[in-house]
């Protein structure tokens, strides 16, 4: 750009790889509450989906934080953030919150994985307390992943408030629920041949209704120039069309008809889900 | 006492010559490519022959409500006693999250440090010893002022009781110590 007389642009502060941290982050968030609730509530009728869950949710928030640490301008001093807090900062909080989900999934896949051999027995006395412990880190690494935007009062998308009241942002709910939506789905996906599912595919049935109606109001909340021109084509196609009408329309298919449409549906979910996080971080710095 | 530092950019008076952008790059060693403060020039207003436009220069506003400051998860942004904003090079570790807070678009990763950078008001190498910044001294319009608002003899302390002057973006609450007069420009 021409420094004098260049038409200014709004500069990209954070751009993909940050968007992609978000979506792994939730990701893990919501794959973690998947094999944890399903310990918890129903432990032996679905042992593949809690192994399936584990693993992407231990997987998913490494590469994040990977990601992060490299996207960092001095990724070698990435130390100083457990150093240096700022309790006043959303990004400092989030690091213990982020680092103690990372540690209880470590320790969970652990119990889960490798822990069940006949010598190490006592060590399953440890596994719901862990999980218990872990739905709360998951569900604080998912919301985090909203309130990380949302704190930035003087971005006018991201800062948008929830049916326009000022102290409840709406991103921690939005990302919250696609976390879990996705989180799901990734561990179906790596569970898909484990017997019957339907209860499962109800679940998502219902977050992608629920997450239709919140893109709804986010879309009557904001400024519609924040889905015109490249953001448009990834909004609709990618957000609404992909990621959440027609993965609802073919499970509804699946569930009338009796058929297994797992794989696909899943797929196009996680794909709306990592849609959905490039166009909040992209529209909110576009315009 | 605790010094109120202050800019004023008198719009009416700068030519566009970029004195300060270049004053500031010698200054600061600013990479190239990269800019603590440039001075673009407006959209072009009105039709022919009736058109006019005007120089803006952009820098760090030294908000006293600085967003970049209360997102920085390490404390690497801070106020100082003067209540100058700057960056501790040795606590920030480039996350960016200040760049995407700042409303003024007036920081940058710095491609040499690896840590972000912006205007300081010249703080360390002119304000502390007396001396006024690279951009205001170099300024050949008379452009630029700089002083103590908490000296209400100081000479940018009587001019803002003569002129008005407006801060940019006002409606976010982020209360700049930059002022611009607008008097003389068409907006």
């Amino acid at each position: 750009m021409d420094v004098i007389w260049g038409v200014s642009t709004n500069e990209i502060a954070w751009g993909g790889p940050i968007a992609f941290y978000l979506f792994l982050a939730g990701i893990a968030g919501g794959a973690f509450l998947t094999a944890s609730l399903t310990d918890l509530f129903s432990k032996n009728q679905y042992p593949k989906v809690i192994r399936s869950g584990v693993l992407i949710a231990i997987v998913t928030i490494i590469i994040g934080l990977g990601l992060l640490v490299v996207d960092l301008g001095r990724p070698l001093s990435f130390w100083k953030l457990l150093l240096h807090v700022n309790m006043g900062s959303v990004m400092s909080i989030g690091v213990f919150i982020v680092s103690g989900f990372t540690a209880l999934a470590v320790v969970y896949g652990y119990l889960i994985w490798l822990g069940g051999s006949a010598q190490k027995r006592d060590l399953q006395t440890f596994r719901k307390p862990v999980a218990g412990l872990g739905i709360l880190f998951s569900i604080g690494t998912a919301t985090y992943t909203g309130f990380l935007l949302s704190a930035v009062t003087t971005n006018d998308f991201w800062y948008t408030p929830f049916l326009g009241i000022t102290s409840v942002p709406f991103l921690p709910i939005l990302f919250l629920v696609s976390a879990t939506s996705t989180g799901l789905a990734a561990t179906l996906i790596g569970a898909w041949n484990s017997g019957d599912l339907t209860a499962y595919k109800k679940v998502d049935m219902v977050l992608i209704i629920l997450e239709l109606v919140l893109i709804s109001i986010l879309y009557l909340s904001v400024h519609p120039i924040f889905f015109s021109g490249s953001m448009a084509v990834l909004f609709w196609l990618g957000v609404v069309g992909l990621g959440l009408i027609i993965p609802l329309l073919i499970s509804f298919y699946g569930i009338t008809n009796h058929k297994n449409v797992v794989l696909p549906v899943c797929t196009m979910v996680v794909i709306g889900g990592l849609s959905l996080r490039y166009f909040v971080v992209y529209t909110g710095q576009l315009f | 006492m605790a010094k109120k530092y202050t800019m004023i950019i008198n719009l009416a008076k700068c030519i566009g010559c970029q004195a300060c952008t270049v004053a500031c790059k010698f200054e600061n060693n600013v990479p190239e490519g990269q800019y603590r403060t440039k001075t673009p020039a407006t959209e072009l207003k009105g039709t022919y022959p009736n058109v006019s436009l005007f120089f803006i220069k952009e820098a760090c506003q030294m908000c006293q409500k600085a967003p970049c400051v209360s997102v920085c998860p390490t404390k690497a942004s801070y106020y100082n006693e003067d209540g100058v904003v700057l960056v501790d090079v040795d606590k920030c570790v480039g996350c960016m999250y200040c760049m995407a807070a700042c409303p003024y678009n007036a920081r940058f990763l710095n491609k040499e440090t690896g840590v972000v950078d912006k205007c300081t008001f010249c703080y360390e190498s002119k304000v502390s010893k007396g001396e006024k910044p690279a951009c205001v001294s170099t300024c050949v319009g008379s452009a630029l002022m700089f002083g103590d608002l908490n000296d209400p003899l100081s000479e940018a302390s009587q001019f803002l009781t003569k002129h008005k002057g407006e801060v940019r973006k006002p409606e976010l609450g982020t209360s700049p110590r930059v002022y611009y007069i607008y008097e003389g420009v068409v907006r």
